[in-house]
């Protein structure tokens, strides 16, 4: 497994930013799949959904979102199962997205605190946070198909075997 | 010399009875299949881990808009893309509603039918069903009473596997059980807080189609106990719920006197005129195009309501230029389905603590209660509820939160769900048809289906007033952030539970066939698929399909050996 910190070099660098880089030296927060190969997701989003899946699923002691890359899984997503309205649907949603959070939230050092403020007004009734709903649920539901997010965070069981309606947590 | 004793058409949940129940009779049977064969250990795709499924098991949009543009509107939460050989290709099976009607034809062409695909919730019907037409004069009096079905459905629990509890509820009569699935803690509170705030209202188990006690009779056909995966739309490895795939096509099999024909679509089904009795099927191979012709002493239409009235409406002939069997006119008539659309949902404290372990089949279920316990409803009939209460966890990412503690809410102390979605009886109106198409065709020249099918005033009050009581159950059951659904009502078809189409009665004048599913107009005709019913009541219907097979199938087998056919 590469290091976060290496990914995220990897990424600043695939979109140009040196600057950037310096600017988040001690957060290493980012990391992201092959940006060469991506489908659907220009460098912009796909930078904006890593820092997202970052945020919400952490690496715990369980891998987090972008240690199963779930930017590229829903990268493919997006090239393979949306059609063209909903590829267009999801583009404008990200930019959308991008405006609220602020164009420095990908390599802000504050970028949790924005975000948790974004989801706690999307959550509570607030209005025109679709978009990031749906990303959210997209990010999560990915995160727990994956191998490690099903069985190391979940403990999916393939074969119960048994219902146990109540069980002490 | 007929080539065969009986011909099946339909090897789908009443077909795989009407075969396995003649065959144990002695009788040489042959099962007429439309679609292509399913091969458990080939087709079967219920090990598939997460993982390993593409897209989130999704079906791509543009994939949807060509091939399941019915098919996974209707059924979004079955049709996946590891499954979606279980499903027809919409484009390859059309079908016409009349203009401002709409319909949802949801079908699987292959062995077993939808009886792979099911939910598998199995209720018996109660007395009230058998006598509610009668006693509102609605449409026709059913023929027979509870008594004449109760021991049938005691002989297809046995063989079946039906995991429920004994409830001891006169509308809802208990049957053959083998062990339940334990409601949850949070839902055994709803249970009875409902129960206290709704002196006439039970809270129960779903009653499901899985085997959880295995007999020596399932094991010998190689099934085994329900493993709580909650994979069953994808095919059952273990055999433990109900299909004709997993139980009725095997027992068939094993007699020696089983023929299976895949591909063979039925174009008419011949009549003799002399003899008064069908002779045999004209079939089409949905691959060749080759037309064959098998000769019978017996048929059994399985084929589903729906496609047994069109089968019955494309033999044509001079004794019954609208149809065979249909002198009465009501052959494709009168069709029913459940409707829903009402229910409600909100969160229930006190289990913080707790979770469950395993993934069971179904729930719970709130039998019908209205103008069964309580009499003060502006409608006629009821509905039951289908529901569960279980944690809310992380809710597919639709919870509040970021980082550790949102990561790891799956299995953190919260609140639980409660969820309870109505499944209400549509009344038999005789202006609820399918048609053949006058002109258009299929691809093997059968006329395509036209759907004319609506709700009327009982069903829309009912499901209003279903939403309501919905919302005051969950209040009385103390639950919080309550979200009631604005009613509206599901497409017909949508709830699957297609019948109605050659209804049952004691007169051939007014019904198509006579109480044991034998048609009046032609003797060696019998149709046990849900074209017989002769009134929807609320409970799902398979376990009544099942029941009236196996029925008519030993009256079939008696009348045979009497020569009485």
């Amino acid at each position: 497994m590469k290091t976060r910190r290496e990914v995220l070099q990897g990424l600043i660098v695939s979109i140009g930013g040196a600057s950037m880089l310096a600017a988040c030296d001690n957060a290493a927060r980012v990391a992201v799949s092959n940006s060469q190969s991506l489908r659907f997701f220009s460098d912009q989003e796909l930078a904006l959904v890593s820092r997202i899946s970052d945020l919400l699923l952490p690496r715990t002691d369980t891998p987090g979102a972008l240690d199963v890359n779930v930017p590229g899984f829903i990268d493919g997503l997006m090239a393979e199962w949306a059609n063209t309205r909903s590829q267009e649907s999801q583009h404008r949603q990200l930019t959308e997205l991008g405006h609220m959070l602020g164009a420095d939230f990908v390599t802000a050092a504050d970028a949790e605190s924005t975000l948790r403020e974004l989801d706690r007004a999307a959550f509570s009734g607030g209005t025109g946070y679709g978009g990031y709903r749906a990303l959210k649920g997209l990010i999560t539901q990915s995160y727990f198909a994956t191998e490690e997010g099903a069985l190391l965070e979940q403990h999916w069981v393939a074969v119960p075997g048994r219902w146990d309606p109540c069980v002490d947590i | 010399m007929a080539d065969f004793d009986a011909i099946v058409v339909g090897s789908g949940m009443s077909g795989g009875w009407s075969a396995k129940e003649l065959c144990e009779r002695g009788l040489k049977v042959l099962v007429l299949e439309r679609g292509n064969e399913i091969v458990p250990e080939r087709d079967y795709v219920d090990q598939m881990p997460p993982w390993e499924q593409s897209n989130l098991d999704r079906i791509s949009e543009d994939e949807i808009a060509a091939h399941y543009y019915k098919q996974f509107p209707g059924v979004s939460y079955a049709v996946k893309e590891s499954n979606k050989h279980f499903w027809v290709k919409d484009d390859e099976h059309p079908y016409e509603t009349a203009a401002g009607t709409e319909y949802d034809w949801l079908r699987g062409y292959h062995t077993a039918g939808r009886s792979i695909m099911w939910s598998r919730q199995t209720y018996r019907m109660g007395p009230q069903d058998f006598e509610a037409n009668k006693k509102e004069g609605i449409a026709v009096d059913w023929p027979i009473r509870y008594e004449d079905i109760d021991p049938w459905y005691d002989h297809v629990e046995k063989f079946a596997g039906i995991a429920g509890n004994r409830d001891g509820l006169p509308q809802l009569p208990d049957g053959q059980f083998q062990p339940g699935f334990e409601l949850t803690c949070a839902e055994k509170e709803f249970k009875s807080r409902v129960e206290a705030a709704f002196p006439g209202r039970k809270v129960i188990q779903a009653r499901v189609a899985h085997i959880t006690a295995v007999t020596a009779e399932q094991r010998e056909l190689g099934r085994s106990n329900c493993q709580s995966r909650n994979r069953c739309h994808f095919g059952c490895t273990f055999k433990a719920y109900f299909s004709s795939l997993n139980a009725t096509l095997p027992a068939a099999e094993r007699t020696g006197n089983y023929t299976i024909v895949h591909n063979a679509i039925v174009q008419s089904l011949q009549y003799d005129e002399v003899s008064r009795r069908i002779t045999g099927v004209q079939v089409i191979d949905a691959e060749t195009r080759e037309t064959r012709f098998y000769s019978c002493r017996v048929l059994f239409l399985n084929a589903s309501a729906m496609a047994s009235a069109l089968i019955l409406l494309q033999s044509k002939s001079t004794a019954f230029p609208n149809g065979l069997a249909n002198s009465s006119d009501q052959v494709g008539r009168n069709l029913m389905d459940h409707v829903s659309g009402a229910g409600a949902s909100g969160l229930i404290s006190g289990f913080e603590n707790k979770t469950i372990f395993g993934r069971r089949p179904g729930g719970i279920y709130i039998p019908r209660y209205a103008n069964i316990t309580e009499h003060d409803k502006p409608y006629m009939r009821g509905f039951g509820y289908q529901g569960s209460a279980t944690p809310l966890g992380n809710a597919g990412g639709q919870i509040a939160g970021i980082g550790r503690e949102f990561k790891q809410a799956h299995g953190a102390a919260g609140p639980w769900r409660v969820s309870i979605s109505a499944f209400g009886e549509q009344l038999p109106n005789p202006n609820n048809t399918v048609t053949l198409h006058p002109s258009k065709r299929d691809q093997w020249g059968n006329p395509l289906a036209v759907f004319n099918v609506g709700y009327g005033e009982n069903e829309r009050i009912m499901q209003v007033e279903a939403g309501k009581d919905s919302v005051a159950m969950l209040k009385a059951a103390g639950c919080t952030e309550i979200s009631s659904r604005t009613v509206t009502l599901t497409k017909p078809g949508n709830r699957i539970h297609e019948m109605g189409s050659a209804r049952m009665g004691r007169d051939p004048a007014t019904s198509v066939l006579n109480g044991w599913c034998q048609a009046h107009d032609v003797p060696n005709l019998f149709v046990t698929d849900g074209a017989f019913m002769t009134s929807s009541a609320c409970q799902n219907p398979s376990l009544s399909y099942m029941a009236f097979t196996a029925r008519a199938a030993h009256y079939a087998a008696d009348l045979l050996a009497e020569n009485a056919i």
